[in-house]
């Protein structure tokens, strides 16, 4: 074992303490209050399946698009992408317990007219069985694509290095598809009569945002103390990541500002809804956070050169980003889901709450895969050594010295 | 530092060309007199274009109503224009800014000319809005400024008026911009003609540069920073165009995914336009050694990838329309593929979404006959598209008895084949009085000048014998 993998190794223990706490505290929701504790689970184990898939989108576009400014630290997102199994496991397992949690008709009896479609769709065996589908074609296509990548490892072997381009391709055609209908399956249906096109969207922009912030955190923590990845990972490539968060935080928010304006400015009553219950009342609080966490204050934060350099406040920012991405999906998830009914028998959301089973969700999740993902990182080379791309001459850009 | 050329990516430039080949390459079209074919080109294209002008001023003497609108049917052919040439502009910003902040190093190839066509295909969307207004003389009444009109305000709540000031602020950038990437090539030119009127005119228009390292960076500050300035305009101009539509209650129109899904067409449309106009330029102009298959390639795959992005936003509005469960909403999407205008829907389908599709193959896009093919049938299917959108939403209104049908007149046609008239008379211009490609910047990006890797490594053996 070398000094580098020690460094992380050292880590292990306490992550794995925290983890093993969080979880116990998890196990103990689902039997108190496993109606409170669903909703978290289901935020948790979506929130890690669309960072280890964003890790695997994010080695699928550089591939892809032919960069080569990546490749010193591509065994990050590739960690990520890594832990696609274990997450799909994680929400596979939320959602078929929380199956009956969907608001959808479940007895049966054929709704006439319009609707029959949506009915079609959210058949409960249908639903489950396009949920396996889209997990097990990820987890297929992104393994194929990070064992090509290890394969490359040996000296010589550019056809792995052509054939990830084809089979990135091919993992990005059917992820845009197989993406989009998953969050509408997963996460807008839990408001069956609500519908927005923009959602699919809504959430590549979340997932990709957040992805990028995993991929500079990691990437920090595995330099610093003479980790596995010092002087490798430059703050060239700190720099390139800081920008490309930028554009997708300002990428989340025109997403994020199209879709409520064009609602709120044809302001009809079924797709108004979703809005009026999370910016009237108490949830506009949290609305609002969730755009300033993820765009107003890394957008400020991000324009200056020096923050994009600086180690410690890219690692902020990305906690921020990272802290707006659980904002964004409990405004999506919680309001739909921790409901009461009142004397008229009217749904109404409840307002938000943070208590110890989010707490508890949170810290034992975040633990966990931190654990897993230093575990998966350690176990191949942190450097794609023999990628034809891996020394290319020059990071700079077309013709200026001095990009911001 | 390494060897540059010891990169896996192919070359920018071909054919072993030095700093001074490049310069000489490319001022070669302007330093010669027109050709037969440039004089034909262009004679064509002015026809064109003084059948657009007689149709315009026919319809302002005239009125709108020479056009095949009905009180159902009232934006069909002007707005279908209008939203096509905007959308043929955004390659330009695309290349220019997106990709400059990507550091593709390929856009130095195209981009002069992806800019220059950003420019005349804006000209050419404002046209048709411009009519539509009926007395043109009184555009200036969009602009919000206290007037003697009584208190006769512009709307400010219209996405109408926000595309006035997108569109306006898209056009002065982008020229900006253009004129900006042009101002070391024009000095290009003024030092090597002779005295005369060319001299004259690039002296004044190179602001006096003088090739100096302050100059050169304070150009290069100015070229990033508007660089930044341009990338939200790529897609702030057809996310408004889109929100002309989106922001109402017509079913097919109103839809949240319209913004970015009208970017992406609008990309696709200018990469097809691009595409279209430099397969040609390359052969006409000898510009083989720098807009090479591999710049060709790469536009492909752009295009590609902007056409799957088409591809998925129709699936998922005609996905949600039936997921709504909103009776209106599939029915405007059964009309499209089955109704009176389906051949309109599946001309686009077929031309946006399923002929593209052959660009997966490495045989297609290394081949130019067939990328040039796929660039006019896809400039044919987002023509459609527009079309689609706009007149299939409207001819079958909520009120079965309102139902009406829609054919353009021939003076609508005339205006159109006017528009294409104006664009290539542009860049016809352009392609004689400016260099189509930024020289400047070429040298910076491509290794030039540089010994190849086989005559370097003789070198070395030379020294170490």
């Amino acid at each position: 074992m070398t000094a580098e993998s020690e460094a992380i190794r050292v880590q292990y223990p306490w992550l794995a303490r925290l983890a093993v706490v969080g979880i116990g505290i998890m196990a103990v929701g689902c039997l108190v209050a496993p109606d409170r504790l669903w909703p978290n689970l289901l935020l948790g184990a979506y929130y890690v399946l669309t960072l280890a898939l964003g890790g695997a989108v994010f080695v699928a576009l550089t591939d892809v698009s032919g960069a080569g400014w990546h490749v010193a630290f591509r065994r990050v997102p590739e960690a990520l992408a890594r832990l696609l199994p274990l997450a799909s496991l994680l929400l596979a397992i939320v959602l078929l317990l929380g199956m009956g949690r969907y608001g959808w008709p479940h007895d049966g009896d054929h709704v006439p007219g319009t609707f029959r479609f949506k009915e079609l769709w959210l058949t409960p065996t249908f639903w489950a069985a396009r949920t396996v589908g889209y997990l097990v074609f990820w987890m297929w296509l992104a393994r194929s694509i990070t064992a090509r990548s290890a394969a490359q490892d040996q000296p010589g072997s550019t056809a792995e290095t052509a054939a990830n381009v084809r089979l990135s391709a091919l993992f990005l055609a059917i992820y845009a598809v197989t993406f989009s209908l998953a969050s509408i399956d997963w996460i807008m249906a839990l408001e069956p009569l609500w519908f927005s096109t923009m959602w699919g969207v809504y959430h590549f922009a979340g997932m990709f945002q957040s992805t990028l912030a995993v991929v500079i955190l990691l990437a920090l923590a595995w330099r610093q103390d003479h980790g596995p990845l010092a002087g490798i990972f430059r703050d060239d490539h700190l720099h390139d990541l800081g920008r490309l968060l930028l554009g997708f935080s300002c990428f989340w928010m025109y997403i994020w500002f199209c879709q409520y304006m064009l609602i709120w400015y044809s302001n009809l009553p079924e797709e108004t809804s979703y809005f009026i219950t999370r910016t009237h009342g108490p949830w506009g609080p949290v609305v609002i956070a969730s755009v300033v966490l993820n765009w107003l204050l890394p957008f400020f934060l991000l324009l200056p050169k020096p923050a994009k350099r600086s180690a410690g406040a890219m690692a902020r920012i990305a906690v921020l980003v990272l802290i707006g991405r659980w904002v964004d999906l409990y405004v999506m998830i919680f309001p739909a889901t921790l409901t009461a009914t009142d004397a008229q028998g009217v749904v109404h959301a409840l307002p938000p709450t943070f208590g110890i089973w989010e707490a508890a969700t949170l810290l034992g999740l975040a633990t966990a895969t931190a654990f897993c993902l230093s575990r998966t990182f350690l176990a191949r080379p942190p450097v794609p050594r023999s990628d034809p791309f891996l020394r290319e001459p020059s990071l700079a850009p077309c013709n200026s010295g001095s990009l911001p | 530092m390494a060897d540059p050329n010891s990169s896996p990516r192919p070359p920018l430039v071909t054919g072993d060309k030095t700093i001074a080949d490049v310069t000489r390459d490319i001022c070669a079209p302007l330093e010669r007199g027109p050709t037969g074919l440039w004089w034909g080109a262009l004679a064509v294209s002015c026809s064109a274009l003084l059948l657009g002008v007689v149709a315009v001023g026919y319809q302002i003497a005239v009125g709108v109503g020479t056009w095949g609108l009905n009180k159902t049917v009232g934006w069909a052919f002007d707005i279908t224009n209008f939203v096509f040439w905007v959308g043929i502009g955004h390659a330009g910003t695309l290349i220019s800014a997106v990709l400059f902040l990507f550091r593709q190093k390929w856009r130095t190839a195209v981009n002069r000319s992806a800019e220059a066509m950003t420019l005349f295909a804006v000209v050419c969307a404002g046209i048709f809005p411009l009519i539509h207004m009926g007395r043109p003389w009184l555009a200036f009444w969009t602009l919000p400024y206290p007037n003697t009109r009584g208190s006769l305000w512009v709307n400010f709540k219209s996405p109408l008026l926000w595309d006035v000031f997108a569109i306006s602020t898209y056009l002065l950038i982008s020229a900006v911009f253009w004129y900006v990437g042009l101002i070391p090539d024009l000095a290009t030119i003024r030092d090597r003609s002779g005295p005369g009127w060319r001299r004259r005119i690039c002296s004044v228009l190179s602001l006096g540069w003088n090739g100096s390292a302050r100059t050169w960076h304070r150009y290069e500050t100015v070229y990033m920073l508007l660089a930044g300035l341009a990338t939200p305009l790529v897609f702030s101009v057809h996310t408004i165009v889109s929100m002309d539509f989106a922001t109402s209650v017509i079913p097919g129109w109103h839809t949240t995914i319209f913004p970015p899904y009208f970017v992406a067409g609008a990309i696709f449309s200018g990469l097809a336009m691009v595409l279209t106009l430099m397969i040609v330029a390359r052969k006409v102009m000898r510009l083989e050694d720098y807009i090479t298959h591999s710049h060709v390639d790469q536009m492909c795959k752009l295009m590609l990838s902007m056409g799957c992005i088409v591809g998925l936003a129709y699936g998922t509005e005609f996905f949600t329309a039936f997921y709504s469960g909103n009776g209106y909403e599939q029915f405007v999407f059964k009309n499209r593929a089955l109704g009176p205008f389906c051949w309109a829907y599946w001309t686009m389908v077929t031309c946006n979404v399923v002929i593209p599709q052959l660009l997966w193959f490495r045989s297609v896009r290394a081949s130019l006959p067939c990328v040039f093919a796929l660039a006019i049938v896809v400039n044919i299917g987002m023509w459609f598209e527009r079309f689609v959108i706009i007149v299939t939403s409207l001819h079958r209104d909520f009120l079965p008895s309102s139902w009406a049908d829609y054919a353009p007149t021939s003076i609508e046609i005339a205006t159109l084949l006017g528009s294409f008239g104006l664009f290539f008379s542009c860049f016809l211009i352009f392609c004689r009085f400016a260099p189509v490609i930024a020289m400047a910047e070429i040298k910076g990006a491509a290794h030039l000048g540089k010994p190849a890797a086989g005559r370097r490594e003789a070198h070395r053996q030379e020294h170490a014998a």
